[in-house]
C-alpha cells in the first residue's frame, strides 16, 4: 500500500524522463538536437533517436521542396524598357548544420527573407545584364535566363544550406503607368487595321465596279458594231437585188420609181402644186377652152 | 498523457521544433482524430489526478481528509480497470482507421516510410505508427488569371510584340503518387499554380498576339500542359496534370472594343466587296442583254431590208413583164392614175403664164407663198386664171 503509493509518481516520472529523451525523425524532416545551443547531432535520416532529457533540444526542419514567391520588382534591361517581374522558387534545405548557423533560430521565415534578396539581386543581376533586352525576356530565351538565374541563385544560397531546385519566372508585365500607353498603342494598330481593311474593301469594291463599267461599254460598243455590219450587209444585199431588178429596163425604172416617189412624197401631205395648164395632165383639160393648142400628147 | 496535446514527443522541451512542424504540415496525422479523443483525455486524466491526489494526501497527510484510507484505496482498484480498458479502447481507436475507396493511405513507421494502406479498415498501432490519409482520385482544379466574372486583371501577359492579352486558364490535376506528394513536396497546390502560371506567362511572352487570339489557343493549352508535367517531374512531385483548359485569350477589356472594330471592319470590308459584286452582276446582265437586243434589231432591219427589196424588186419585174407588153397604154395608165392620186390629195394653183404676159414668169414671183401655206384650205382664187380648190 505504501510502496504503491511511491510508485506510482516514480513511474509517472519516468515515462515522461523517457519521452522527453526519445524522438521521432519524419520522413519529411531534418533534425537538428541542440544542447544549449550548440549542435551537437544531426538525423537527416526517418526513425527514432535519442537525446538528453531536458539539456538537449530537437529542432525540426522541412526536408520536402519548399516553395518561395517573390515580391515583384521593377528590373530595366539593356534596351531600358522597365518591366515588372516576380518570380518563384523552388528550395529545398541541404544542409541543416549551415541552414542553422546561417539563419539562427529565425528559421525558415528568416531563411525566406534571406534567399529573396538573393533571388532578386540575382534575376537584376540576370535581366540587366548588357546582352539581355525586353525582347531577349519576352522570347524563347526565357528558359535560359532561368536557368541563369537559378544557377547563380544557388551558388550563393549555397552558404545559407539551401539548394535551389528551380527558379521560374511568372509575371514580366509592363508596369503601371506603361500600361496606358500600350494600350494606346493597341489601339492605334488596331486602328490601322480597320482603315486597312475599310481602304482594301473599297479598293476591291472600286475595282470591281470599273471593270464592270468597262465590261458594259465593250458589250455595247461589240454588239453594235455587229448590228452594224449586219446592217452593212443587209443594205447591201438590198441593193444588189434592186441592181439586179432595175437593170432589166434601166428606163421604165426611173419613170415607174419616179411615179412612186411622187405618190409618197405628195400623198396626204398640205402642199399646194402650182401647176401650169401646160403640163401634159392637163392636156384634155385645156383642149376645150384653148382650142388653139392642139394636144400635147400624141 | 499530456503529450497528446502537442504531440506524442514533445514534452521534453523542442518545443519550438514542434511548432515549426506543425505550422508546416497543417494536416498532420493526428489531427483527425483529435476531436472526439480530447473530452475522454480530459476525462480520463481528471479522474486520474483526482485518484492522484487521493492517494498522495493519503500517503502524505494520514488521516487529514475527510476520506479515511482504506476507502480511497477499494474505489482505486475499480478505477484502475476502469482506466486500463478505456486507455486500451482509446488505443484501439486511434490504431484503426478507414481509408475510403477514392483514397489511399501511408504509414510511417517511427516517422520512416513504412507501407501504403489501401481502401478499407487499417491498423496502424499507435504511436510506433502514423498515417496520413489522401484523396488521390478526385480532381483539384486551379483557375489562374481570373476565370469566368472574377476577372482581376490578374490575367494580363506580356506578348513577344509587346502587346498584352488577357489569359484566363484551368489546371486540372490529380496525385498519381501519394507518396511523392507527401514526400517531396510542401504545397501541391501552391505548386502546381506558381509552375502553370509560371509557364503560361513564359509560352505567351514567346509567342506574338495575333496567333494567341485565333489559331494557337488548342496548341497553348497543349504546351501548357506538357511543360507543366515536365516541370511537376523534375519536382518528383507524384502529381499528374489531367488537363488545361484555356478558358480566355482575349485583347484586355481596355482595347477590346479597337479589336471589335477590327472585325467589323472586316465585315464592312466583306460587304464593300459583295456590294461591288452585286453592282457588277446587275450592270453586266443588263449590258448583255441590250447588246443581245441591238444584235437582234440589226438582224431584223436585215430581214425588214432584204425582204423589202425583193419584194420591191419582185413587184417592179412584174409590172415590168406586163409593161413590156404593151408599153405605150402601161405607162400612160401608171402615169395619170399617180397623177390622179397625188393631185386628189394635193392643193392645187393652175397658173396660165399667158395670163402673167409675155414677159414669162409672170406673177409667180409675187405669190404670197406663206399665205398659201397658211390657208391652204382656204385659198383664194388668184389671177385672173381659173383656181381649183384644194381640199
Amino acid at each position: 500500500m505504501r510502496k504503491s503509493a511511491y510508485l506510482l509518481p516514480i513511474l509517472a516520472i519516468a515515462v515522461v524522463g523517457l519521452m522527453s529523451s526519445v524522438y521521432v525523425v519524419d520522413e519529411r524532416e531534418k533534425v537538428l538536437v541542440l544542447q544549449f545551443g550548440q549542435i551537437r547531432q544531426v538525423q537527416d535520416t526517418p526513425g527514432i533517436g535519442f537525446k538528453i532529457p531536458f539539456i538537449q533540444e530537437v529542432v525540426k526542419y522541412d526536408d520536402r521542396i519548399l516553395s518561395l514567391d517573390t515580391d515583384p520588382i521593377e528590373v530595366t534591361p539593356s534596351d531600358d524598357r522597365r518591366l515588372v517581374v516576380d518570380a518563384f522558387a523552388r528550395y529545398r534545405i541541404s544542409d541543416v548544420v549551415l541552414f542553422r548557423q546561417a539563419v539562427g533560430a529565425g528559421g525558415v521565415a528568416t531563411a525566406e527573407d534571406r534567399l529573396q534578396s538573393i533571388l532578386n539581386a540575382q534575376i537584376r543581376e540576370v535581366l540587366g545584364a548588357d546582352q539581355v533586352t525586353s525582347d531577349t525576356i519576352l522570347s524563347a530565351d526565357r528558359r535560359q535566363l532561368m536557368n541563369r538565374i537559378r544557377d547563380q541563385a544557388q551558388a550563393s544560397a549555397q552558404g545559407l544550406g539551401i539548394a535551389i531546385v528551380d527558379v521560374r519566372l511568372k509575371q514580366t508585365n509592363l508596369p503601371d503607368q506603361n500600361l496606358a500607353a500600350t494600350f494606346d498603342r493597341m489601339r492605334a494598330e488596331r486602328e490601322r487595321e480597320a482603315a486597312d481593311e475599310i481602304a482594301r474593301g473599297n479598293e476591291a469594291a472600286q475595282r470591281v465596279r470599273a471593270l464592270a463599267d468597262r465590261t458594259v461599254v465593250e458589250t455595247l460598243s461589240e454588239a453594235e458594231r455587229l448590228a452594224q455590219v449586219t446592217r452593212g450587209e443587209a443594205d447591201a444585199e438590198a441593193s444588189a437585188i434592186f441592181a439586179q431588178a432595175y437593170g432589166a429596163d434601166p428606163e421604165f425604172f426611173d419613170f415607174y420609181r419616179s411615179m412612186q416617189a411622187y405618190e409618197a412624197s405628195l400623198l396626204g401631205s398640205n402642199s399646194t402644186m402650182v401647176m401650169s395648164p401646160d403640163s401634159a395632165f392637163f392636156d384634155y383639160l385645156y383642149s376645150g377652152d384653148v382650142p388653139v393648142a392642139p394636144p400635147v400628147v400624141e | 498523457m499530456a503529450g497528446n496535446n502537442g504531440g506524442p514527443w514533445g514534452g521534453g522541451g523542442g518545443n519550438r521544433g514542434d511548432d515549426d512542424d506543425k505550422a508546416k504540415r497543417p494536416n498532420g496525422g493526428r489531427r483527425p482524430g483529435e476531436g472526439p479523443q480530447i473530452p475522454e483525455i480530459d476525462e480520463l486524466m481528471n479522474k486520474g489526478r483526482e485518484q492522484l491526489r487521493v492517494l498522495m494526501g493519503g500517503g502524505n497527510r494520514g488521516g487529514s481528509n475527510s476520506s479515511g484510507p482504506n476507502e480511497p484505496f477499494k474505489v482505486t482498484r475499480g478505477m484502475v480497470g476502469l482506466g486500463v480498458l478505456g486507455l486500451a479502447l482509446l488505443w484501439a481507436f486511434m490504431s484503426f482507421y478507414t481509408v475510403r475507396p477514392e483514397e489511399r493511405s501511408v504509414e510511417l513507421l517511427l516517422g520512416a516510410r513504412y507501407q501504403t494502406g489501401n481502401p478499407g479498415l487499417n491498423f496502424a498501432p499507435w504511436p510506433f505508427v502514423t498515417y496520413e490519409v489522401i484523396n488521390v482520385t478526385s480532381e483539384n482544379s486551379e483557375s489562374i488569371g481570373g476565370t469566368g466574372t472574377a476577372n482581376d486583371g490578374s490575367g494580363l501577359m506580356l506578348t513577344t510584340d509587346a502587346n498584352i492579352v488577357d489569359i484566363g486558364f484551368q489546371v486540372v490535376w490529380n496525385i498519381n503518387d501519394p507518396e511523392k506528394v507527401l514526400f517531396n513536396i510542401s504545397d501541391p497546390e501552391l505548386t502546381v499554380r506558381a509552375v502553370s502560371e509560371s509557364v503560361m506567362r513564359e509560352i505567351i511572352a514567346a509567342s506574338n498576339l495575333a496567333p494567341i487570339l485565333n489559331r494557337d489557343r488548342g496548341l497553348i493549352a497543349d504546351t501548357v500542359m506538357a511543360n507543366v508535367q515536365t516541370t511537376l517531374d523534375e519536382y518528383d512531385s507524384g502529381i499528374t496534370i489531367v488537363r488545361v483548359n484555356l478558358e480566355r485569350a482575349d485583347p484586355p477589356g481596355e482595347v477590346i472594343e479597337s479589336f471589335l472594330k477590327v472585325q467589323a471592319a472586316e465585315q464592312q470590308r466583306d460587304t464593300l466587296q459583295r456590294q461591288a459584286d452585286a453592282y457588277a452582276n446587275t450592270v453586266l446582265g443588263e449590258a448583255r442583254g441590250t447588246a443581245a437586243s441591238i444584235v437582234e434589231a440589226a438582224e431584223g432591219y436585215r430581214a425588214q431590208t432584204i425582204n423589202d427589196a425583193l419584194g420591191q424588186a419582185s413587184r417592179f419585174t412584174a409590172v415590168l413583164s406586163e409593161y413590156l407588153k404593151a408599153p405605150e397604154v402601161t405607162r400612160q395608165r401608171i402615169y395619170l392614175e399617180t397623177m390622179e392620186r397625188v393631185l386628189s390629195h394635193v392643193g392645187k394653183i393652175i397658173l396660165d403664164p399667158a395670163v402673167g404676159g409675155e414677159g414669162g414668169s409672170g406673177v409667180v414671183p409675187f405669190l404670197p407663198l406663206n399665205e398659201l401655206m397658211r390657208n391652204t384650205t382656204a385659198a383664194p382664187a388668184l389671177g385672173a386664171a381659173t383656181t381649183a380648190e384644194g381640199n
